[in-house]
């Protein structure tokens, strides 16, 4: 055989070529120029080149003759280039909700250019949602989030929170509250605690779960501070922000 | 019809409502608490509309007494149409209202305000598409210019006669659900369809307020907050957080999509810097300091030392009008009418009108401070120092203002956001000693203390009331005026450039109040006052062949003030005084300076023949009559006395008005002057025994 059909690098054509003759195949057991010709819209005559230089690349036997069969190396490349077709397919309509026909094209156009490497990052991220018991509450949560175009910039606090757990362990953030920020240093809010009129001042002023906010400075006598959130300044005393919980980064 | 503004505190309203009402508008007070309310009204084509302006809040959660009276108004259902006035430089935050708002299923008018500053900052907002999400019209505006008014009016229109309100909210799911759940049980429980989407909501969120109310309306009530529990519950457990997150989380993000898909353009990142510039050096944590105590200085310069000039020629402009008065009576009369009219009203009221300039000027400089954004600067600094005696950094000011004159002081504490921090600072605020007091300190301090002693002594007057004033805030915070605390949390606007034509319609609004109250209780206590002085008339007969000053010193013996005096003076025995100094503190009430007039008048003096320079050698004479009859040490208990106790007159209807209630006023008077009776009677009763 000419390469490894894993590194075997095909134009955008030629893949589509192949998947069509891997579905003929399974459906028809057999694929026949003008049938795939059918299938992708062209006339029979534009096929002929294109199923030699599948056939010189060892993915087809074509030899002269009606009838086109995968090779085994063809059979591989057809699977990968399906199911990443199909993976994006999913993808686009069921987390995106995008409908059927737009999502049909689209996977289309986007399985051609997606790395490999963007492909396994998106397969894994299916595996996860599958598996994982939160997984479909959490889909349900980023579509009820997402009604709204796309507004999810204020995730309810228990996923930012997990979120947060999960990265606590890693070594670029740490949490603090956010009355011991020094002056110039900025956090992602993960929990705002503390009741009452304070707290629903601070929820009021936008200071929710998810939300950046950063010390710019701070009064003569230490108290109160003075925060920038989502766009404008706020102040606020050190005993109220204290009830405040972020993950600031620690490089 | 009726239409109300809502909006956050910073937003602009009103300068909206200035500009949409012009003059026609009355300012008062909510019944019983310090919230101001303002009503005006316009004319539109043949209809009359009212025009109710809203106190400023953040939400309508309920939490503070402005929350719960917008609330309280807009569930009343009295208002046709609600005009949602936003700052258009901060959609994100000032939407948030809105959302609710658009709960409690009211017809809406949106007002992006401040357009021009969110223009200039190059912001562009699709109006268009903000109007078919929201599903109400919305309208481009710069209240404090009057743009946008006209176009405003006619969407006012245009929506009170559309046929229905359609919520375009979207809440998401487990909310929505959670919602409809509870439809069927307010509807038993008799609550209006509109109103479902909103008391549900406050229900799941626990709002005692509406819990309230539902329980007023009986078993179906009753069962609607049960069932909201359970709801609450269930909403808990299905986003696995807190409700209220999980709501402020729902509002957030009807917001942040809108602002999203209506954003043209974002404004510049350096929009602000010009501002943040300024604030590196105003807000600095060592230079900050300096220039607030320079701002201060300067507002107070402008209000006492540039006011004193016009105040001068009013109280010229008063003498004169009590010369006039008096000619038209004969010389030598003693017509009550005219005794009324030139002693009782025109030095009454007229003493407290002098005070105009001042009020004028220093309502000036704090309509400056606020309409520029610095006075949320000056509470930043402060904050620090004022809190840990339970005040707010807002609370400086007027306290500050409290040297000059008690009343400004008073009514500045409009500023405040929060009505415990307005009555904590109202209550205090007369222990700041103001400019009527100077005179009484320039008599007793000389009389009482030795030359080398005389500054130290002023100086710790003031100090004095300073201390207590912080003192007696952070008692009156752990017992009448405890409770949770405010939140400091407070927004801080880029520096704005202030119209005049803002700053004078507040200024004036409040010179306004001062007036009118000038007109009507202080008038009232004036007479009364004078009556007390000069009744009952004492023979005659019983006083020929003295000298005027010793008839007049006979009069006031006999007079109502001067027997209330002389009962007094049992009581004011353990603290030194006897009755001619209880006489005096009578017509301290009526404003404080009074008290060294009618000193001299106890005192009969002028019955020796008057050297050139009358006024000087005759204080000088009366100091000498004081150190001989009173000890220093009741000289000290004097002051302490004179210092703490009796707001004047036109303090306590100040507070009486500016608090809602009388309540407020006597705690003020009597609290006061108890702590003053303690103070000086402890210091005299402490002293007698170490002097022996």
């Amino acid at each position: 055989m000419a390469s490894d059909a894993s590194t075997i690098k095909l134009t955008s054509a030629l893949e589509d070529y192949i998947e069509t003759i891997y579905q003929l195949v399974r459906t028809n057991k057999l694929a026949r120029v003008k049938d795939i010709a059918k299938a992708r819209g062209v006339r029979s005559a534009s096929v002929t080149p294109a199923m030699k230089r599948l056939a010189d690349l060892g993915l087809i036997r074509y030899e002269q003759r009606e009838f086109i069969d995968l090779t085994p190396d063809g059979e591989v490349v057809a699977r990968r280039i399906l199911s990443r077709h199909q993976v994006l397919r999913r993808f686009l309509t069921q987390f995106l909700g995008i409908d059927d026909q737009r999502a049909e094209n689209d996977a289309c156009s986007m399985e051609h250019s997606l790395s490999p490497e963007s492909m396994s990052g998106l397969v894994r991220l299916f595996e996860f949602m599958d598996n994982c018991p939160e997984g479909s509450r959490l889909l349900d949560l980023f579509h009820s989030c997402s009604l709204v175009q796309d507004g999810i910039a204020a995730c309810p606090d228990d996923c930012s929170s997990r979120a947060s757990h999960a990265k606590s362990s890693s070594p670029t953030e740490r949490p603090s509250s956010l009355d011991q920020l020094a002056p110039g240093l900025a956090g992602r809010v993960v929990q705002v605690g503390g009741k009452g009129a304070v707290r629903q001042r601070i929820l009021d002023m936008g200071i929710l779960p998810g939300v950046r906010v950063q010390v710019e400075r701070v009064a003569p006598a230490g108290d109160p501070i003075w925060i920038k959130v989502s766009g404008f300044q706020l102040s606020l005393r050190r005993a109220e922000a204290e009830s405040i919980q972020l993950m600031v980064p620690t490089a | 019809m009726r239409i109300a503004l809502a909006g956050n505190p910073n937003a602009g309203k009103t300068s909206l409502f200035n500009a949409l009402t012009g003059a026609s508008q009355h300012v008062g007070n909510y019944p019983g608490v310090t919230v101001e309310r303002r009503e005006g009204h316009f004319q539109w084509e043949e209809h009359r509309v009212e025009v109710h302006d809203l106190p400023g809040t953040y939400s309508l959660s309920g939490y503070s007494p402005e929350e719960r009276i917008a609330q309280d108004e807009l569930l009343a259902g009295e208002m046709d149409l609600v005009v949602a006035v936003v700052d258009a430089t901060n959609l994100r935050r000032s939407l948030i209202l809105v959302t609710q708002l658009m709960q409690l299923g009211v017809r809406m008018v949106l007002c992006l305000n401040m357009a021009d500053e969110a223009e200039s900052s190059g912001l562009r907002l699709d109006r268009a598409a903000l109007e078919a999400q929201l599903g109400f019209p919305v309208v481009r505006t710069v209240g404090h210019r009057g743009e946008g008014i006209d176009q405003l009016k006619e969407a006012i229109h245009r929506v009170v006669e559309a046929p229905s309100y359609d919520d375009k909210l979207v809440l998401g799911e487990h909310l929505s659900a959670a919602i409809a759940g509870l439809r069927l049980a307010l509807d038993e429980a008799g609550e209006p369809e509109r109103l479902h989407g909103w008391l549900a909501t406050r229900l799941i969120l626990e709002d005692e307020h509406i819990a309230h109310r539902l329980s007023e309306r009986g078993e179906a009530g009753a069962a609607a907050v049960a069932q909201a529990a359970a709801a609450r519950q269930r909403l808990e457990a299905d986003t696995g957080g807190d409700a209220t997150l999980h709501v402020m989380g729902r509002y957030h993000g009807f917001v942040d999509g809108l602002v999203r898909s209506v954003t043209l353009q974002l404004p510049r990142e350096d929009a602000r810097a010009l501002s943040d510039l300024a604030d590196t050096i105003l807000v600095n944590r060592v230079l900050g300091l300096p220039a607030f105590l320079a701002v201060m200085y300067l507002t107070f310069w402008l209000t006492f030392t540039v006011g004193e000039i016009p105040m001068n020629w009013l109280e010229e402009l008063f003498a004169a009008l009590g010369v006039w008065v008096s000619g038209l009576w004969p010389a030598g009369s003693t017509s009550a009418l005219r005794s009324l009219l030139v002693d009782g009203i025109i030095g009454g009221v007229g003493g407290v009108i002098v005070f105009l300039p001042n009020i004028v000027l220093l309502f000036f400089c704090l309509a400056l401070l606020e309409d520029t954004g610095y006075m949320s600067r000056a509470a930043f600094l402060m904050d620090g120092v004022m809190h840990r005696f339970g005040l707010h950094g807002r609370s400086f000011i007027p306290l500050m203002s409290g040297f000059g004159c008690s009343i400004p002081g008073i009514m500045a504490t409009r500023t405040l956001e929060h009505e415990h921090d307005r009555l904590t600072t109202m209550m205090v605020l007369p222990l700041m000693s103001c400019g009527a007091r100077l005179p009484i300190w320039m008599l007793l301090v000389p009389a009482f203390f030795p030359a080398a002693y005389r500054a130290p002594a002023l100086w710790g007057i003031y100090l004095f009331g300073v201390l207590l004033a912080l003192l007696l805030a952070r008692l009156l915070r752990r017992t009448v005026l405890s409770g949770e605390e405010a939140p400091f949390v407070m927004e801080l606007p880029p520096y704005r450039l202030p119209t005049l034509r803002a700053v004078i319609t507040r200024m004036g609004q409040r010179s306004w109040v001062y007036l009118r109250k000038a007109g009507t209780v202080i008038l009232a206590i004036s007479i009364l006052m004078w009556a007390a002085t000069s009744y009952p008339k004492l023979d005659p007969v019983a006083v020929q062949g003295k000298t005027e000053q010793q008839q007049l010193a006979a009069q006031l013996k006999h007079s109502v003030a001067g027997r209330v005096g002389r009962a007094l003076e049992p009581a004011l025995a353990p603290m030194g005084f006897d009755w001619r100094i209880g006489t005096a503190l009578i017509g301290a009430f009526a404003a404080k300076e009074v008290f060294v007039a009618q000193m001299g008048i106890v005192y009969s003096m002028g019955e020796v023949a008057p050297p050139e320079d009358a006024d000087d050698a005759g204080s000088d004479r009366l100091r000498a009559a004081l150190a001989r009859d009173y000890s220093p040490l009741v000289g000290v208990s004097l002051i302490l006395f004179l210092l703490i106790a009796t707001p004047c007159m036109a303090t306590v209807a100040v507070t009486r008005r500016e608090s809602g209630s009388w309540r407020w006023a006597l705690l003020q008077f009597g609290g006061l002057t108890a702590v003053a009776y303690l103070l000086s009677m402890t210091v005299y009763q402490v002293g007698r025994l170490v002097v022996g």
